[in-house]
């Protein structure tokens, strides 16, 4: 499709913009960093698209930035993908996750308090995984207790949290607790907003295996959170959680598919620093990559381009994330071998992104894809038995 | 305009899903006088005038159904009919073409050797169902011409195929003189109707794949939805769904990528190889795994899922292979990418 004259404008405006705006030499300053330096790097590249106009394209048109079609929101991600820009990590989970939970499910009071501050950079995570509740969310544990006291009534919270990207410099958690054993187990859920300031919240970031220390074990020990911090009728939470993971659907895939396009780069220039230029083998290879990209790309964009018609099947975002995290890994895999026994050596890594050339850094990163936000077999599952109406085993398995 | 939504709807209600292998010369009728012929003739010159992504559109419905008609080559040759603005008669050819005059072309390369007097000596391998052609195409390095099938000295053999849904013919001519008024074109205009048949041949038969691999994909699944093993849907074992699912996701991915390229008049006919690769692919992978699913009964001659087999493998080497378009994709790469 090509773009319309307004969305040509839009598009030269953005670019211009990044011209001036983008920080240079990004990937090198991230490379050294701690953890703690890439968290504030984000939160000033943040602030910078805020005043830019372009950090909340989605939001309502009531707020600066906001307002966007669907087609802007696309042509502003292509071109935050073809400059090559940071992506913003820190602040995802507060400007989709908390926004459009807050929007769609959260009373005026909710609304008018948490909003602003998610602009002006108040970071949020989510407290949804727990131990023994990963792929089966609905099975979580952690238990909240309504209990009344001096300034209004609280819920008590125990429990154990995993895998909150962020967490450690989160403001605010979106958090999903049980507060009814009986019944089905989504119907025992409700969600709230807890103050990762509240005393008995204690965060403990994970190293991973590539280095980096992303997500957080969360523990919680009689954390009072108020229960005009609940958002929808208690034991409601599951469905005001569906809103909070349907927030995002597609942009983040297609700018992600374009920046691996743009990072086919690499991959070239390694051939040719091997002086492999004409080695059929690697050609062939690297020629059936360059069309798994591409063709991730293309189902990215039919995505989008379905969505701003209406059309929205169920599982059509399965069949998305699956092709660009199995491409993903594909891409990383061709890096590590054409890159050899130098990529056992183990370089710094940069932070938040996940096509920088540092391969084995790369290929441990594309997990995140295969396995965070609805793994791989849960995808596959959801186009089997949605898609194409697989039976469903019965329920009740009891070992 | 036509929309290729009316089009796509047009073919399947005129070829059935479950009518598999439609009798060949009913089909072929029928195809033109649904007017599909016209397809790629400019208005001017009678036609439609429509894209390639509409003769995409009816191929994959034709592979949905393994039509047995030769419209890959029919379409392909009407297009250089109407781009041989020097020949003879032009006009005449088009409208004989278009109203069911079937005109073919070898779909694999062909040796050929013009000689002073143009007298044509070659081999044409691979020219589909030439029993119903009256001319085939011959497209060399530096001239396209027709040459009458039944003239002396061209010998038509047919060559016995696995796939069923197809017929093959091998052509030889000796000492055959092209008369003058059978050129379509000669020197640069001839090599860009040569390119354009082969960028084509590339395009419809990725097409053809497309379809074929949805259609063989809903009939396995179909199956593992009603077959009972183990007192329950073979549908509900994990292990069958996950492998449904992979292929119904690489197949979505082929798709995107295809018709992204059949719409997009710039993509090259490398962009083009590099789609049909993964067309081609999936619907090797997905007709393969349909036997396995389908256990014994895939094995037998009665059953469906053989004939989708056969023809995806000859499609993987139709019009260049995967070792083919996956090098040159990458040689193209490497040379946008300095």
């Amino acid at each position: 499709m090509s773009d319309t004259a307004h969305l040509t404008a839009l598009r030269a405006e953005v670019r211009t913009w990044l011209d001036a705006n983008a920080p240079k030499g990004w990937r090198e300053a991230y490379a050294g960093m701690t953890h703690a330096e890439f968290a504030q790097a984000q939160r000033d590249w943040f602030q910078t698209l805020v005043s830019g106009g372009y950090a909340i394209p989605h939001w309502p048109k009531e707020w600066p930035g906001g307002g966007r079609s669907l087609a802007e929101q696309k042509v502003i991600y292509e071109e935050l993908a073809q400059a090559d820009c940071p992506r913003l990590l820190l602040t995802f989970v507060s400007t989709y996750h908390a926004a459009s939970t807050l929007m769609e499910c959260g009373n005026a009071g909710q609304k008018a308090r948490y909003l602003p501050r998610i602009l002006e950079g108040e970071t949020w995570c989510q407290g949804f995984s727990e131990p023994g509740a990963g792929s089966d969310l609905a099975s979580l544990k952690c238990k909240a207790e309504r209990v009344s006291r001096p300034g209004g009534e609280v819920y008590v919270i125990n429990g154990q949290k995993v895998w909150s990207t962020m967490a450690q410099y989160a403001d605010k958690c979106l958090l999903l607790v049980r507060t009814n054993s009986d019944g089905a187990k989504q119907a025992g859920i409700t969600f709230l907003l807890m103050d990762m300031k509240a005393k008995g919240v204690t965060v403990k970031p994970i190293n991973q295996i590539q280095g980096d220390q992303e997500f957080c074990e969360m523990f919680l020990d009689d954390v009072e959170v108020p229960v005009t911090e609940r958002v929808g009728e208690e034991n409601a939470g599951w469905a005001v959680a569906q809103a909070t993971l349907s927030s995002e659907r597609g942009l983040t895939l297609m700018e992600l598919s374009y920046r691996m396009r743009g990072a086919l780069q690499r991959v070239a220039s390694l051939i040719r620093q091997n002086g492999r230029e004409s080695d059929q083998g690697i050609l062939r290879d690297f020629g059936q990559l360059v069309a798994r990209v591409d063709s991730t790309c293309a189902i990215a964009d039919q995505f989008l381009l379905n969505r701003m018609h209406g059309i929205e099947r169920v599982g059509d975002a399965s069949v998305v994330k699956n092709t660009y995290s199995r491409v993903l890994r594909e891409y990383s895999l061709l890096g590590l071998r054409l890159g050899g026994l130098e990529e056992q050596t183990r370089n710094a890594i940069t932070y938040g992104d996940l096509n920088t050339g540092n391969w084995m850094a790369d290929f441990m990163n594309s997990y995140a894809w295969t396995i965070a936000g609805g793994s791989e077999e849960v995808q596959r599952n959801i186009v089997a038995e949605r898609m194409l109406e697989m039976q469903r085993e019965p329920k009740g398995w009891a070992a | 305009m036509i929309e290729l939504g009316e089009l796509r709807d047009a073919a399947s209600k005129a070829f059935p899903a479950d009518q598999l292998r439609p009798a060949r010369d009913a089909a072929w009728q029928l195809a033109a006088e649904m007017g599909w012929l016209m397809m790629p003739v400019a208005e001017e010159a009678g036609g439609l005038g429509l894209g390639r992504d509409a003769s995409a559109t009816i191929l994959c419905e034709m592979g949905r159904v393994l039509g047995t008609a030769p419209l890959i080559p029919a379409l392909l040759t009407v297009q250089a009919l109407g781009d041989a603005s020097d020949l003879a008669d032009q006009q005449g050819w088009i409208e004989r073409a278009c109203a069911g005059e079937y005109i073919a072309m070898n779909l694999d390369r062909a040796t050929i050797s013009l000689g002073a007097g143009d007298v044509l000596d070659a081999t044409l391998p691979a020219i589909p169902d030439a029993d119903m052609a009256s001319h085939t195409l011959v497209f060399g390095p530096d001239f396209c011409a027709l040459v009458p099938l039944d003239a002396p000295g061209v010998n038509v053999t047919e060559r016995p195929l696995w796939d069923e849904s197809r017929r093959l013919f091998d052509v030889t001519v000796s000492g055959h003189t092209i008369a003058p008024d059978m050129f379509l074109a000669r020197g640069a205009a001839a090599t860009a109707i040569g390119d354009r048949l082969r960028s084509g041949l590339v395009l419809t038969v990725a097409a053809d794949s497309l379809g074929g691999a949805a259609a063989c994909l809903d009939m396995t699944v179909e199956y593992l939805k009603t077959r009972r093993q183990f007192d329950r849907p073979l549908a509900m074992f994990q292990a069958l769904k996950h492998r449904c699912a992979d292929l119904k996701i690489e197949l979505g991915a082929a798709e995107a990528l295809f018709w992204s390229r059949a719409g997009d008049e710039s993509a090259t006919t490398t962009d083009i190889g590099a789609a049909k690769v993964l067309a081609c692919d999936v619907f090797r992978k997905i007709a393969e795994e349909a036997i396995q699913l389908h256990g014994g009964i895939g094995l037998t001659d009665e059953h469906n899922c053989h004939l989708f087999m056969k023809r995806a493998m000859l499609n993987l080497q139709l019009g260049g292979d995967a070792d083919v378009w996956r090098e040159r994709a990458g040689r193209q790469a490497m040379a946008a990418l300095v």
